[in-house]
C-alpha cells in the first residue's frame, strides 16, 4: 500500500461493507478479500473464537490484546505452535485479536509469502480494519438476536390474534394449536378441555396421533392436577413420545385444561428452555381466551336451547289460543292435527288421530291430517316456500271445515279400528302403558318394541292391519311415532305422525313437544267431547219436557173434555130420545119427519165423537199379554177392508219369517192399527198402494218389532206434521183429530216408539216400534198394570 | 103389569124414561134422588130400578148400596153418562151396565132381560 489515497479507499470499503445488508459470512469474506487486495497479501482469514485451539499460539494472540506481528526470524519456540496453525506461520503475517467491549470475538490474520516491512500506518490501518470487521460481528449478532426477538414478538403477535379473531371454540382452539406447533417447531398437539360436570379431561384438540398414547393422558392428568408445567425430553428409542413440552391452562378457579406439543422437529428431538417459555407464554395468554370461548360456547348453546324453548312455547301458546276459539269436537281435532302438520307448527308430514271408545274398548280413527301422496305433499312444500312466513295461528285461522274431510288419508284413517285388546299393536300399546314411543324402521328389537306383527303390519296390529298398508308403502325406511293423548287423569286416545315423504328423523325432543302438545289438545279435545255430550243430554231434556208439556196439556185436556163430554151426554139423551118419539109420531110423509130425522142423526154424531173423546182421555188400565202382531194386523185390515172397495187399493204385505210376540194390549193394539190404516185409506181417496212391513230390529242391545205403514196418498203438509200427534188437530173435514193423538197415547203407553217418514205429495209413512216380549220358560203370563 | 122405578137427578131424562117405558107397557114411577128412591121402593114395590149414578145428594152409588139392604132380590140398571164404573159396579153390585144414550134400544132389550119377559 502506497499511500493515504489507497488507505481511505480501503477504509471507505469496509465500511461500505460493514453497512451493506449482506449476511455476515459474505460480508466478511468480501472484507477479507479486499484487505488481501489491498495490502497484496497471500492470504487473509478472520478466525472465529471457537475456531482457536488452547494452547496455541493464536490463544496466546487472543490472550494479548495487541497485534501480533511476526516473520521467520521472529522467536516463536516450536512448542507453542499447533500442527494446525503451522500453514499460518508465512514468512511475514500479522494477527490483530478483535474484542467487542472486553469479549473476545476472533483474529484478524494476514499473511505474505514473502519478507514484508510493514509500516506503523499500515499496522494502524489494519487494526482500524479489524475493529470494523469486529463491529459487523458484533452487528451480525445482535441482527440475529433482534430478529429472534422479533419473530417470538410476531408469533405472540400471531397468538394474540388467534386470541381475538373469533369466539368459535373449535376455531379457537384449532388455532391455538396449529400456531403452537409452528412456534415450537413441533410435531404433534393436543389440547384437552376439563368437562366442568364430568371432570373428566377432553381431547378437544388434536393435531398427530399424540392423544390416542397412554402416557400422553397421563402427562396431562398430572399437568392439569398439579397445575405445573411439564417438560421432558425423551431418547429412549423405544417410545414413540421423544420429546413432551406441556402446560396447564390456568383461570381463576384453576387449571381447566391442557396443553401439550409432541417431538420437535429437529434432530435430535429436544424442547429447550426457550420453547419451554414460549408455550408458557403462549398457554397464559390463551387460557383466558378458551375460558372466553367456552363460556361463549355454552352462553350461546343456552340462547339457542333458550330460543327452541321460546318457540315451542308459542307453538303452544298459538295452539292453545287457537283451541279456545271453538268447543266444537271436529274444529278442535282439526286444528290440534293441523298445528302437528304445518311447518309454523311442529312440521310432521302427517298426523292420525285415534280415539278411544271405552264402551267396546276399542280405538278408532277418527281424523287425519296429511299429503295424499308424495307428489301432493310436494305441492304443498313448493307453495310454502312461495309463502310469506305466517304464523300458526294465521294457518289455523285459514283451515276450512271441509278440507280434512276429502282427503283420501282422512277417509282411510276413519276405516280403521283396533281393538285394545291388540295389545302388541303400537295404537293399543300406547293407550295401555300411557307412553309415546318413536319407531323408525328398519328398527332393532328394543325397548321391547316389535318390528312387525304376526300380519306384517309396521304397526304391529292384527287387526287386518289397515294401518300399516295405509302408513307407508316403503317400509325400508320409515319412522313414525305416537303419543298418548290425555283428557283430566286419563288416556282418552292416541295422536300418530310420520315423516312419510320427507323422510326426517322423529328424535325424542319432537317427541316431548309433541307431548306437550298432545296434552293441551286432549284437555281440549276432552272439553269439546264433554261440551257435545252436555249438547246431546240437554237436546233429550228439551224433548223431554216438550214431551212432558205434551202429556200434561194432554191431562188437562182431557180432565176438560171428560167434565164436558159428561155434562152434555144427559142433554143429548133427552133431545135425542124425545126426536126419537116424534119420529115416530109423525107421519111418513110430513116435512116434519125429515127435520126430526136429522136431528136423531146429528145427536148420533154428537155421541159418537163423545165416546171417541172419552176414548182417549179416559186413563184405560191395558190389558198385557203377549200378543201376536201379525193377527192383529190381519185383523185390523179386514175391519178396515169392509169399508173400502178393495179393488181401488192395493195391498202389499210384507212380514218376518218367525215374528217373536210382542207385550201388549190386544184391543188397544187393534185400535191403533185400524186408525191407521182407516188413515192411510182416506189419504188416498180410495186409490192406491197400501205396504205394511213388519220386522224384527235390534237398537242398543235390545229387540223390536218395527212396523210400517206405507201409503201413496198426498202425504202430510210441513205445516201441520208438528200437529199431528197433537188431539184435536184434523186437517180432515170430518173427524175430530184424535185419531193419531190416540194411537201416539196407545203406542208410547206401550213403551214404543211411532216416527213418521213423510213425503209431501207422494204418501207417508208411519213407523211404529214395539218392545218383543223377553223370552221366558214356562206359560204366557198376564201382567197387569 | 110389571113396575119400574127411574131414579135420575135430570128432569127430562126422567119424562123420557117414564114416557118411553109406559109405551113399552110398564109401570113407571120416578124419583129425583137417592133419598127419595129409598123412600119409593117401599111403597110402590117396583119390579125392576134404574139408576143414575152423579146425582146431588145421595149418589147412585150409595143408592144402591141401600136398596141392595131393603130387597136383595130386586134387579138394578146403572145408568150413568159415565163408562167409567161398568166394570166395577157390574161385578160386585148392579145387574147391569147401560151407558146413557139417546137411543133407548139398549135399555128396553136390558130391562125385558132382566124381568124375564123375552
Amino acid at each position: 500500500m502506497s499511500g493515504h489515497p489507497e488507505a481511505f479507499d480501503l477504509l471507505k470499503s469496509i465500511i461500505h461493507l460493514s453497512n451493506s445488508a449482506i449476511p455476515i459470512k459474505a460480508k466478511l469474506d468480501q472484507m477479507l478479500q479486499t484487505i488481501s487486495e489491498a495490502f497484496g497479501s497471500d492470504q487473509c482469514l478472520f478466525l472465529r473464537r471457537e475456531k482457536i485451539v488452547e494452547n496455541g499460539f493464536l490463544s496466546r494472540v487472543a490472550s494479548q490484546t495487541e497485534p501480533f506481528w511476526a516473520d521467520k526470524e521472529s522467536p516463536f519456540s516450536g512448542e507453542e505452535i499447533h500442527p494446525e496453525e503451522k500453514d499460518l506461520l508465512r514468512p511475514t503475517f500479522a494477527c490483530i485479536p478483535l474484542y467487542d467491549e472486553t469479549i473476545f470475538q476472533g483474529i484478524l490474520y494476514i499473511g505474505f509469502s514473502e519478507k514484508q516491512q510493514l509500516s506503523s500506518q499500515e499496522i494502524d490501518l489494519l487494526v482500524l480494519v479489524a475493529k470494523e470487521m469486529g463491529e459487523a460481528v458484533r452487528n451480525a449478532h445482535l441482527l440475529q438476536k433482534m430478529e429472534q426477538t422479533s419473530s417470538e414478538l410476531a408469533t405472540l403477535h400471531e397468538m394474540g390474534k388467534v386470541v381475538t379473531s373469533t369466539l368459535k371454540l373449535e376455531e379457537l382452539l384449532e388455532s391455538i394449536v396449529r400456531t403452537g406447533l409452528k412456534i415450537l417447531k413441533a410435531k404433534g398437539g393436543v389440547l384437552r378441555i376439563l368437562d366442568r360436570k364430568t371432570k373428566e379431561l377432553k381431547v378437544k384438540w388434536s393435531l398427530g396421533d399424540y392423544h390416542e398414547n397412554p402416557l400422553d393422558e397421563k402427562i396431562a392428568k398430572r399437568v392439569v392436577f398439579t397445575r405445573t408445567p411439564f417438560l421432558l425430553n425423551h431418547f429412549s428409542k423405544g417410545n414413540t413420545i421423544l420429546s413432551i413440552v406441556c402446560a396447564p391452562l390456568l383461570s381463576k378457579e384453576g387449571s381447566f385444561g391442557t396443553l401439550g406439543f409432541y417431538d420437535k422437529e429437529t434432530d435430535p428431538s429436544k424442547f429447550d428452555e426457550r420453547d419451554f417459555q414460549l408455550l408458557l407464554t403462549m398457554a397464559n395468554q390463551m387460557s383466558c381466551a378458551i375460558e372466553n370461548a367456552v363460556t361463549h360456547y355454552e352462553t350461546s348453546k343456552m340462547v339457542d336451547e333458550h330460543k327452541k324453548r321460546v318457540g315451542q312455547l308459542s307453538i303452544l301458546w298459538e295452539l292453545n289460543k287457537a283451541l279456545l276459539t271453538t268447543v266444537n269436537f271436529e274444529r278442535i281435532l282439526q286444528i290440534t292435527l293441523t298445528a302437528i302438520t304445518v311447518g309454523a307448527g311442529l312440521g310432521f308430514n302427517r298426523a292420525m288421530l285415534f280415539m278411544l271408545n271405552e264402551r267396546n274398548r276399542s280405538l278408532n280413527g277418527t281424523m287425519a291430517v296429511g299429503p295424499d301422496n308424495a307428489e301432493e305433499a310436494g305441492k304443498i312444500w313448493n307453495y310454502l316456500s312461495q309463502e310469506k312466513e305466517e304464523t300458526l295461528s294465521d294457518l289455523i285461522a285459514q283451515i276450512l271445515p271441509s278440507s280434512t274431510s276429502n282427503s283420501i288419508l282422512n277417509h282411510k284413517v276413519k276405516g280403521i279400528q283396533v281393538p285394545l285388546e291388540q295389545e302388541q299393536c303400537i295404537l293399543s300399546r300406547t293407550v295401555l302403558e300411557g307412553k309415546s314411543f318413536n319407531v323408525l324402521f328398519p328398527q332393532v328389537d328394543q325397548e321391547g318394541v316389535r318390528t312387525r306383527c304376526e300380519r306384517g303390519c309396521l304397526l304391529s296390529s292384527a287387526a287386518s292391519c289397515p294401518i300399516g298398508e295405509h302408513l307407508s308403502r316403503d317400509p325400508t325406511v320409515y319412522s313414525f311415532a305416537t303419543v298418548p293423548l290425555r283428557g283430566k287423569g286419563k288416556v282418552i286416545g292416541v295422536i300418530l305422525v310420520d315423516n312419510l315423504y320427507n323422510r326426517n328423523l322423529i328424535t325424542d325432543e319432537h317427541i316431548q313437544i309433541l307431548s306437550m302438545f298432545s296434552s293441551q289438545a286432549g284437555l281440549a279435545i276432552e272439553n269439546a267431547l264433554l261440551y257435545r255430550n252436555l249438547e246431546e243430554v240437554h237436546q233429550t231434556l228439551k224433548d223431554t219436557q216438550t214431551f212432558l208439556v205434551h202429556q200434561e196439556k194432554m191431562a188437562a185436556l182431557g180432565e176438560l173434555s171428560a167434565t164436558v163430554a159428561h155434562e152434555i151426554r144427559n142433554p143429548l139423551v133427552s133431545i135425542g130420545g124425545f126426536a126419537r118419539r116424534l119420529y115416530r109420531t109423525i107421519p111418513d110423509e110430513a116435512p116434519e119427519k125429515r127435520y126430526t130425522q136429522t136431528i136423531m142423526i146429528e145427536v148420533s154424531r154428537m155421541e159418537e165423537i163423545l165416546n171417541n173423546l172419552l176414548n182417549y182421555t179416559r186413563d184405560e188400565s191395558l190389558v198385557l199379554k203377549e200378543v201376536d202382531l201379525q193377527d192383529i194386523l190381519e185383523e185390523s185390515l179386514s175391519m178396515v177392508s169392509e169399508k173400502f172397495d178393495e179393488r181401488e187399493i192395493e195391498l202389499v204385505k210384507e212380514y218376518a219369517e218367525e215374528l217373536p210376540k210382542v207385550i201388549g194390549d190386544h184391543q188397544q193394539l187393534k185400535q191403533v192399527f185400524f186408525n191407521l190404516f182407516i188413515n192411510a185409506y182416506q189419504a188416498m181417496s180410495g186409490k192406491g198402494r197400501l205396504s205394511l212391513r213388519v220386522h224384527p230390529v235390534s237398537r242398543n242391545g235390545a229387540s223390536f218389532i218395527r212396523v210400517e205403514v206405507e201409503d201413496t196418498g198426498s202425504g202430510i203438509d210441513p205445516e201441520n206434521l208438528y200437529n199431528i200427534f197433537n188431539p184435536f188437530y184434523s186437517t180432515k173435514e170430518s173427524g175430530l183429530g184424535l185419531g193419531l193423538p190416540l194411537i201416539y197415547k196407545i203406542i208410547t203407553s206401550h213403551r214404543g216408539q211411532i216416527e213418521v217418514d213423510n213425503h209431501p205429495g207422494e204418501g207417508v209413512t208411519f213407523i211404529i216400534t214395539l218392545p218383543v216380549a223377553p223370552l221366558r220358560e214356562g206359560k204366557m203370563r198376564e201382567v197387569d198394570q | 103389569m110389571k113396575k119400574i122405578l127411574v131414579v135420575d137427578d135430570e128432569e127430562s131424562i126422567r119424562y123420557l124414561y117414564k114416557e118411553e117405558l109406559e109405551e113399552e107397557g110398564f109401570a113407571v114411577e120416578v124419583a129425583k134422588g137417592g133419598e127419595e128412591a129409598l123412600e119409593k121402593v117401599p111403597l110402590f114395590k117396583p119390579d125392576l130400578v134404574t139408576l143414575d149414578i152423579k146425582m146431588p145428594g145421595m149418589n147412585g152409588i150409595e143408592t144402591l148400596k141401600r136398596i141392595r139392604d131393603l130387597d136383595r132380590q130386586i134387579p138394578i140398571i146403572m145408568c150413568s153418562a159415565y163408562g167409567e164404573y161398568k166394570q166395577d159396579l157390574t161385578t160386585w153390585a148392579s145387574d147391569a151396565y147401560i151407558v146413557k144414550c139417546a137411543d133407548l134400544t139398549e135399555l128396553k132389550t136390558t130391562i125385558r132381560r132382566l124381568l124375564g119377559l123375552v
